[in-house]
């Protein structure tokens, strides 16, 4: 579904992926691993258009879709969501969700998708007139992915759903993360808490200095010695 | 050296309450003290504060929307009251209007040009953000970035729109000669209808900006793209297209101020200068990016204008404006509105 090939990319002068190559197949879900400053988010910028890829391509349903402007690839239906704390405190959690179904054009399929996100986090629902400002952490991490949510995407793309929450908080998300994956859509999750990520991935890569380290099917990358050396002075992927 | 001659709170609030005295002695030795001249006082202030609410309103929604301020606003709201006369001046010829409707003959062409002033502004200010203000974003990435320039820009913009003015309608006042019927008696007080024109016009534009904002799904993506730009291209939001649209309503908005204040006073080439300064203050006092703190912030400094200008000097009647925005950055540094939502931590 979503191919990338020799991406290279970067902020302002500074390079950060040196040559990126991965896929990620329908209705699966992919784990992106690696510490901090690798590139793993560098990755989903470029995909979502936030930054510019310099080289390589991005392909999204057999077309490729990089340099498109950002609200183009939202609308071809791959949607980023970002680390927890980007949504709109000023505005009420209606609000929030009814700005990430901005691309839909009729009422009705935004009600029926504001139904769906409230089916997926009822916490949403109990407090969907409060102001997004007074969330708390796990809470606003579901307003992010039910915000992803709204605009019907084919696939989603997860910056660090498990960022400073509580285990059991972390656990929930994951449980609904798979539950949007057999309602299919394709999830790609970026992470740190590789042990989790894994248990919830179908195929996970390692990225490290800009490139794809080691790569495979996340039952056997557990096991890798390549994946704990990755996170040598990080987190350990200890099971 | 110098923190040995720093007041402390209870030194300025010294000098306040000195400040304070004189000015209410001042006031109080004024000639005319009648309840009649104060209600007029009050009139007045209020069409003048809405005039600057409006402009306010506009430098307000460029600084939440683009993150610059606009120097040029003042020359838009001048551009908008020549527009409104030059349309008043074609209309104001055609006897088919006068033998359709000859009792509302005046203000039916005076809605024409305040629609007018407010569809031509709102299309130059797209204009103007696209050719001149958006390729400065285009090295920097963004108008975060590249601020001072569009700052630069801005003045720039202001010298020659005056210059271009100039030269299209020469700088000599023009009288903007509405006939919109006697004046009006509210409460025993004789007011030329204009001022009335000025408040409930400008107090339905302001109204329609905030259902537009609030109410209207367009409105929900302006909200969303003058708080991050990141996050609203990520839900969709074609973020460049919404700059020009807030650019675009800024400056029809100003536009309608113009041709709001023609009848009253008269249209000239130079009249954005003072009107920018007022409207700035006036946005200061309200809170810097707040819409409705932008109105509440236009009233007031036109109350305290025309009250201070009546009661106090008339000759001095520029200084009172940033006389009121220096005591209120020095109360309040937010201005009355100026609330930031936190995040919880």
């Amino acid at each position: 579904m979503l191919k990338v090939n020799q991406l290279v990319s970067g902020y302002g002068t500074v390079q950060i992926l040196n040559g990126a190559n991965m896929k990620v197949e329908k209705q699966s879900i992919v784990a992106l691993l690696g510490g901090n400053g690798t590139g793993k988010s560098t990755i989903l910028k470029a995909a979502s258009g936030l930054i510019r890829s310099w080289k390589g391509t991005i392909e999204f349903n057999n077309e490729e879709i990089q340099n498109l402007p950002p609200h183009e690839i939202v609308a071809r239906g791959l949607v980023q969501v970002t680390q927890g704390k980007d949504v709109f405190p000023a505005m009420s959690v209606t609000e929030n969700l009814r700005l990430g179904g901005f691309i839909l054009k009729t009422k009705q399929k935004l009600k029926d998708n504001l139904e769906k996100v409230f089916n997926y986090f009822p916490r949403l629902n109990e407090r969907k007139d409060q102001l997004a400002a007074t969330l708390s952490g796990g809470e606003l991490q579901m307003l992010c992915i039910g915000r992803g949510l709204m605009s019907n995407p084919k696939m989603i793309m997860l910056d660090e759903p498990s960022a400073a929450l509580a285990p059991q908080i972390v656990l929930d998300i994951f449980k609904n993360i798979n539950r949007i994956r057999k309602d299919g859509l394709t999830v790609l999750v970026v992470e740190q808490n590789v042990r989790m990520a894994l248990l919830l991935a179908d195929y996970g890569y390692v990225i490290k200095d800009g490139v794809i380290n080691v790569e495979g099917e996340s039952k056997k990358l557990m096991y890798d010695e390549s994946v704990k050396e990755s996170y040598l002075g990080g987190t350990k992927a200890n099971v | 050296m110098f923190e040995k001659f720093r007041l402390g709170k209870r030194g300025e609030n010294i000098i306040f309450t000195i400040f304070i005295l004189i000015y209410v002695a001042y006031c109080l030795n004024s000639p005319d003290m009648s309840f009649e001249s104060f209600k007029t006082v009050i009139t007045i202030g209020l069409s003048v504060g809405i005039i600057y609410g409006l402009v306010a309103l506009g430098i307000s929604l460029i600084y939440t929307g683009l993150d610059v301020v606009n120097f040029s606003h003042g020359e838009f709201f001048m551009i908008g009251a020549f527009a409104g006369l030059t349309m008043f001046n074609v209309l104001g010829n055609q006897d088919w209007i006068f033998n359709l409707f000859p009792e509302a003959y005046g203000w039916i062409i005076y809605v024409v040009c305040l629609f007018t002033a407010f569809v031509s502004m709102g299309l130059f200010g797209v204009f103007i953000e696209r050719i001149f203000l958006r390729p400065l974003t285009k090295k920097g990435g963004g108008y975060t970035v590249a601020g001072m320039g569009i700052i630069i820009c801005g003045f720039g913009l202001s010298v020659v729109l005056i210059n271009v003015a100039y030269l299209i309608w020469n700088p000599v006042a023009k009288p903007f000669p509405a006939e919109l019927g006697l004046p009006m008696e509210i409460g025993g007080l004789f007011l030329p209808i204009t001022y009335v024109w000025m408040i409930f016009v400008g107090l339905f534009v302001a109204g329609g900006l905030w259902f537009f904002l609030n109410k209207t799904k367009m409105g929900l993506g302006i909200r969303a793209v003058a708080f991050s730009k990141d996050v609203s291209n990520l839900v969709g939001i074609n973020v460049p297209l919404y700059i020009s649209i807030i650019f675009g309503i800024a400056c029809a908005i100003a536009g309608i101020g113009g041709t709001l204040v023609g009848p009253t006073y008269q249209v000239v080439v130079f009249m954005g200068y003072i009107i920018l300064m007022k409207a700035f203050a006036a946005a200061v006092v309200g809170g810097f990016g707040n819409l409705p703190g932008a109105i509440v912030g236009g009233f007031t400094v036109g109350i305290f204008e025309t009250a201070s200008s009546f009661y106090v000097s008339g000759s001095h009647k520029d200084l009172y404006a940033f006389l009121l925005m220096i005591i209120v950055l020095m109360i309040k540094p937010t201005g009355f509105f100026g609330v930031q939502v936190k995040m919880k931590a």
